[in-house]
């Protein structure tokens, strides 16, 4: 828990919705400090408000609000299929509430009073999927940028080996298989082949097998 | 010995067999009394006919016979002597006489041999009872006399008949002789049939002393039996009435000494229902102290979150370095705030637990606002919407607390009626309160419904309820009418109503309505509503 990097949260976007005023104000001032931005609302109407206009990553609610109801409210966003994962928060520990968050598919349900390091935490669980999400992406536009600007055939071979390895990271197959698959000269092969053996990127543990190194790459 | 065994036999019968036997021995003493006067009284008749028919009649017809002789023959004879009359005159007459005598004596022999049958019984008592004393009967004499007499008859008769005119002194006086022994003989035949007579009569009497002898023993035995066997009877009830006297004693005792019993069981029990009443108030209290406990834990919740998350924010601000001194300040001034909220609220609360006994001066609308605010978080909870209408504000000098706590009765009670009936955006609760006359009314209505009619007059009894758990220890309305009845001498009643409550539409409602006289002048008023 300690070493989650809680950076992270400086990306994103938290919709509050709280009806006392006091615990929205003090919530809000901690939370200012670990994120982007922190849209702290009295009513549902507000929240709407919000969510339509600007972009929220998560939406943290009370259950109980004023003369409304946290799950209502949730369902209204369900119905607009907006699906933004959210956190409760409540004093009460009634299952009835709990059944009805299950099905509404809400990512924690923390017990009033709140503690700020369990919302934290919550937080982040809930936005590094997002968080490596975006970095997937921009590795994929890494690649796909390098192999523009590179000879594409190497690429598509890395990309072979890599798509074949099996579960001991040992790719196995001759040259004839690898030139049957990829339209490439055999002397471009052998010679790829080599720099990624002196590279110890690649070793040959035996006929037509290859173990594939990844510490190499580091 | 054996006497006193029937005796004891007799005793020891149940009393229905000593009646049955008393009055069979009754009765068959009766029938036999009257059997036996009966029977004695045909047999005397009996006896009297007789002697009557055989013995008087018979002797009438020897008197005759013997009358005539003397008078009509010897008379006439001796006329025929002194030749006073014709001797054809006298051969009439004597030929009269003649016939006449052989008539009666003819009727008297066959009276004779006619013998009257007697009577069964009659035979049966002369047969068997007593022997019949024949001291003069002589059957030899009599047929000796009857023969001389017939004799006698024959000679007088042929003397007659071959009498003259021209007769001899002798003849006449052997004539005469012979009707002298005729005579004679009649005298004893006449005094043999008397002495008869008497020997009938003598066991007449006998026949009469037997059945009198028995008349009197069956009597006696009537008389004695049914003195003993009412003596037995008699005991009989003695000793019912003993047993029965006892019972009753006995019973008497027992049911002195049960309601002893019951004295000391109801004293004890109105002194246990005291205790009861104090429990009861004292679980009252408890009730809508959990109510009340969740309200406080309501109301301490929100600023307690808010406190955390200052005490929170403080680390946090801590660890990334930004804690200033304007942000401590601000925030400590915002905790004090919340804490002084809170204490606010434990002190409302603990007022209003206070075991305050004393009369105060209040507004009841005070009051009112009091309770509805106590129980704001359940009704909010529940999304209840409560009214308060105060037409006419007035000051009473009562106990504020318990009238506090009966408000909050009646409206925890309305409540849970309106939770489990109506609908979440329909529900409402509505207090009015007006003066009439010298007292204070509090209508209290809720649309939850109204209540069973089969359970109205259950409602004020403690411990009925009809929750299946929630608060209700079913003392609440009990413990609301004991308030006001007895500490503030008002009445408590409940009505189902149709009332407009809310729009147009007519709800099913219960009506609480309270009446508190207002004792002292006030002068005080405040007049809210002029409508």
């Amino acid at each position: 828990m300690q070493n989650k990097d809680l950076n992270i949260l400086h990306n994103f976007n938290v919709l509050y919705l709280e009806d006392d005023i006091h615990l929205l104000k003090h919530t809000h001032d901690v939370l200012e400090d670990f994120v982007n931005n922190i849209y702290a609302v009295k009513t549902s109407k507000e929240a709407m408000n919000i969510l339509l206009n600007k972009k929220v990553d998560v939406i943290i609610s009370d259950i109980l609000l004023e003369n409304e109801n946290g799950i209502d409210f949730l369902q209204q966003i369900r119905e607009k299929d907006i699906y933004i994962p959210t956190i409760l928060t409540t004093a009460h520990t009634d299952t009835k509430y709990l059944l009805d968050a299950i099905k509404l598919k809400v990512e924690n349900y923390i017990i009033k009073p709140i503690n700020i390091k369990e919302l934290l935490n919550s937080l982040y669980d809930i936005l590094i999927p997002l968080v490596q999400e975006k970095e997937i992406q921009k590795n994929i536009y890494v690649i796909k940028t390098i192999s523009a600007i590179t000879d594409s055939k190497q690429v598509d071979i890395v990309k072979y080996i890599i798509n074949n390895l099996d579960n001991n990271n040992n790719f196995t197959a001759s040259y004839t298989e690898i030139m049957e698959e990829i339209s490439i000269s055999k002397p471009t092969l052998i010679k790829l082949f080599k720099d990624l053996a002196q590279k110890d990127i690649l070793v040959k543990v035996a006929h037509k097998t290859y173990k594939f190194n990844q510490r190499a790459l580091s | 010995m054996s006497l006193k065994k029937i005796f004891i036999f007799f005793d020891n019968l149940s009393f229905k067999y000593k009646t049955s036997f008393l009055i069979f021995i009754i009765a068959g003493g009766m029938i036999c009394i009257v059997v036996l006067s009966q029977i004695s009284t045909f047999t005397i008749k009996e006896d009297f006919d007789t002697l009557f028919d055989n013995r008087t009649k018979t002797l009438i017809k020897l008197e005759n016979i013997k009358d005539t002789y003397s008078v009509n023959i010897q008379y006439t004879l001796k006329d025929l002597k002194d030749e006073a009359i014709t001797f054809k005159q006298a051969n009439e007459v004597l030929i009269l006489a003649q016939q006449l005598i052989d008539k009666n004596w003819i009727t008297y022999k066959k009276n004779l041999d006619s013998k009257k049958s007697r009577l069964f019984i009659t035979k049966f008592i002369k047969d068997f009872l007593i022997n019949e004393e024949k001291y003069y009967k002589n059957e030899i004499l009599k047929e000796n006399i009857i023969i001389n007499i017939d004799e006698k008859l024959l000679d007088i008769k042929t003397s007659l008949k071959g009498i003259n005119i021209k007769d001899k002194k002798e003849y006449y006086a052997k004539l005469n002789l012979d009707i002298s022994s005729i005579s004679i003989y009649f005298t004893s035949l006449i005094n043999y049939d008397l002495s008869l007579a008497v020997d009938e009569k003598r066991n007449t009497q006998k026949i009469f002393n037997t059945i009198m002898f028995f008349s009197f023993i069956s009597i006696f035995l009537v008389f004695l039996f049914s003195i003993i066997l009412t003596v037995l009877i008699i005991n009989n009830f003695k000793t019912l009435h003993n047993t029965l006297e006892q019972k009753v004693e006995d019973k008497t005792k027992e049911l002195q000494e049960l309601n002893n019993y019951l004295e000391t069981k109801v004293s004890k029990e109105v002194t246990q229902n005291r205790k009861k009443d104090i429990i009861m108030f004292q679980q009252a209290r408890l009730a809508s102290l959990g109510e009340m406990l969740n309200n406080i834990a309501h109301q301490w919740r929100q600023p307690l979150g808010s406190l955390t998350m200052i005490i929170q924010s403080f680390q946090t601000k801590m660890s990334l370095g930004k804690l200033s001194e304007k942000f401590v300040d601000q925030k400590v001034q915002d905790a004090l705030l919340l804490a002084d909220n809170m204490s606010n609220t434990l002190d409302d609360f603990k007022n209003f637990f206070s075991p305050d006994k004393t009369k105060s001066k209040f507004f009841i609308k005070n009051c009112l606002e009091h309770s509805m605010e106590l129980s704001k978080y359940l009704l909010e909870k529940e999304n209840i919407e409560i009214k308060l209408i105060i037409k006419e504000d007035i000051e009473i000098n009562s106990f504020y607390n318990e009238l506090s706590h009966v408000f909050l009765n009646i409206i925890s009670n309305s409540k849970d009626a309106l939770c489990s009936a109506i609908d979440k955006n329909d529900r409402i609760i509505k207090i009015i309160v007006h003066k009439y006359k010298k007292n204070i009314i509090i209508n209290m209505i809720d649309n939850g419904g109204g209540i069973q009619k089969k359970v109205i007059p259950k409602i004020f009894e403690p411990y009925y309820t009809t929750k299946y758990k929630s608060a209700g220890t079913g003392i609440g309305l009990y413990m609301s009418k004991q308030i006001i009845e007895k500490h503030m001498n008002g009445t408590i009643s409940y009505k189902t109503v149709t009332h407009k409550i809310k729009d147009k539409t007519n709800y099913s409602c219960s009506l609480f309505t309270i009446k508190i006289p207002i004792t002292e002048e006030i002068g005080n008023k405040k007049v809210i509503d002029a409508k």
